[in-house]
């Protein structure tokens, strides 16, 4: 009998729970609150089998875009040929969990902010843009001796190792 | 010796899952849990209260608790041993007093909110089912009863704790069901029986019984509290009927007078340092080679 290509098809490992985390899952997963515009993770939980999204959002990142009563609305981008589309999908809140793509952008944007404040305030210009890492400085090499390698003339009888 | 092949092997240990801590020390149902605490998410951050009522051996624990990331937040408590400054000495885990504990938790609850003025409750307590109707301006305060572990019979004190709450003011949903005086028999509460409960009455019968016809040593032995206290069999309605009306009185709870311990007392050992257990050593084994000279002595 052929393999069938079911919903659920090569999800054997990929919607196992990890070694001992088996069972009821911790509460804070049902204690997060997701407005609409937040970035989310897809993770599917083999456990809660309600609401769960087909195997390829397995590791997508996604925005909300709908909130009901136990499901949230992400958006995520599929590639169908030779186009991407933005699809929307239901899932279940078992299956997902904030994302962290944004955190370091919020981050840099509050002390951007912060420093944009303190510079005003001292009445001077300050640019917030990040930079590349330029080339590393020139430097001095320590601790190095000098051998000077020349080649050997060629000397037949001990080249030659066993017949000839 | 026996050769025993060893049941808890290794690879059992390796394998081995805990269970939650608090599934681990049987205080908590999560199946129960998950199901109390799951919010709508189209409700973002309003908290769903739970009505948590415990019972231990000497005391009734009736909590208004909403759960959160860090922690349940208790928004309000209220305990039976604060039932002596209502009128109520003795029976702290009765039916009755159970129910004085709820009523004493609605009414701390509605004052906290500044809403007891609108909602009354059922200030008459008959045993009748009664559920709060919603007023003009705000809609009652809702909380869902948490039994936690225990076995929900028809008769059960924590639904004399409901009923109290019920009766306080609070709108928890429930059926009339597990009251106790419902009979299977015909589907519907006897709400005189209700009553007889919630003031104590089925304890007064008991004391009448024991007394007057069948064992008065009994009586002496098992209510010695009650006549401590002066208290007859025909007291105690009269009794729980003051309680209830001083509850409404004054929910507010009393803060206590004694200063916090200024150092914690300590519950485990102290980890000793490195020193401290050489030193532990060299003592024990003086101590073993000053109490065996006759026997071989090994080198420390």
């Amino acid at each position: 009998m052929p393999a069938g290509h079911g919903v659920r098809s090569r999800t054997r490992d990929l919607f196992a729970r990890p070694f001992r985390k088996k069972g009821y899952i911790p509460l804070t997963t049902y204690l997060r609150t997701y407005k609409i515009g937040d970035f989310v993770d897809i993770k599917v939980n083999g456990a809660v089998h309600k609401g769960m999204p087909h195997k390829f959002y397995h590791g997508r990142t996604g925005k909300v875009w709908n909130v009901t009563k136990r499901a949230i609305g992400v958006e995520v981008n599929k590639q169908v040929g030779n186009r991407i589309i933005r699809k929307r999908i239901h899932v279940r809140v078992e299956h997902v969990l904030p994302s962290r793509c944004t955190e370091e952008f919020r981050e840099r944007k509050k002390k951007n902010d912060q420093l944009k404040a303190e510079a005003k305030s001292r009445g001077e210009k300050i640019s917030t843009k990040r930079q590349p890492e330029g080339p590393k400085p020139g430097f001095m090499v320590e601790g190095a001796t000098l051998e000077t390698v020349t080649p050997i003339p060629y000397d037949v009888v001990n080249d030659l190792k066993g017949g000839y | 010796m026996v050769f025993v092949k060893a049941q808890k092997t290794k690879a059992y240990f390796k394998r081995f899952q805990v269970k939650f801590k608090r599934r681990r020390a049987g205080k908590t149902d999560y199946r129960a849990r998950i199901r109390l605490i799951n919010q709508d998410k189209n409700k973002y951050n309003t908290p769903k209260y739970r009505f948590v009522v415990r019972f231990t051996n000497k005391n009734i624990i009736a909590q208004i608790v909403s759960a959160s990331i860090a922690g349940d937040m208790v928004m309000a408590a209220a305990y039976a041993h604060e039932l002596p400054r209502y009128g109520l000495e003795v029976g702290l885990t009765n039916y009755a007093a159970a129910y004085c504990t709820g009523l004493l938790l609605a009414r701390r609850v509605l004052k906290m909110l500044e809403m007891d003025e609108e909602y009354q409750g059922n200030v008459e307590a008959t045993g009748e089912d009664f559920s709060v109707e919603p007023a003009e301006s705000r809609r009652p305060f809702r909380a869902l009863l948490d039994v936690g572990l225990l076995r929900t019979t028809t008769g059960n004190r924590v639904f004399g704790a409901l009923k109290g709450a019920l009766d306080g003011g609070l709108d928890i949903p429930h059926s009339e069901k597990r009251f106790a005086g419902f009979k299977k028999d015909d589907k519907q509460l006897d709400a005189e029986a209700h009553r007889k409960y919630i003031f104590g009455d089925h304890v007064a019968c008991y004391m009448r019984v024991s007394l007057m016809d069948d064992e008065p040593e009994k009586y002496q032995s098992h209510f010695s509290a009650y006549l401590k206290k002066g208290l007859e069999a025909d007291d105690i309605e009269e009794m729980y009927k003051k309680v209830h009306a001083a509850i409404r009185a004054d929910p507010m709870p009393v803060k206590s007078t004694k200063e916090p311990p200024k150092e914690h007392k300590r519950y485990n050992l102290k980890k000793l340092t490195y020193e401290e257990r050489k030193a532990k050593l060299v003592e024990r084994l003086n101590a073993l080679n000053a109490a065996e000279p006759d026997d071989e002595e090994d080198d420390e």
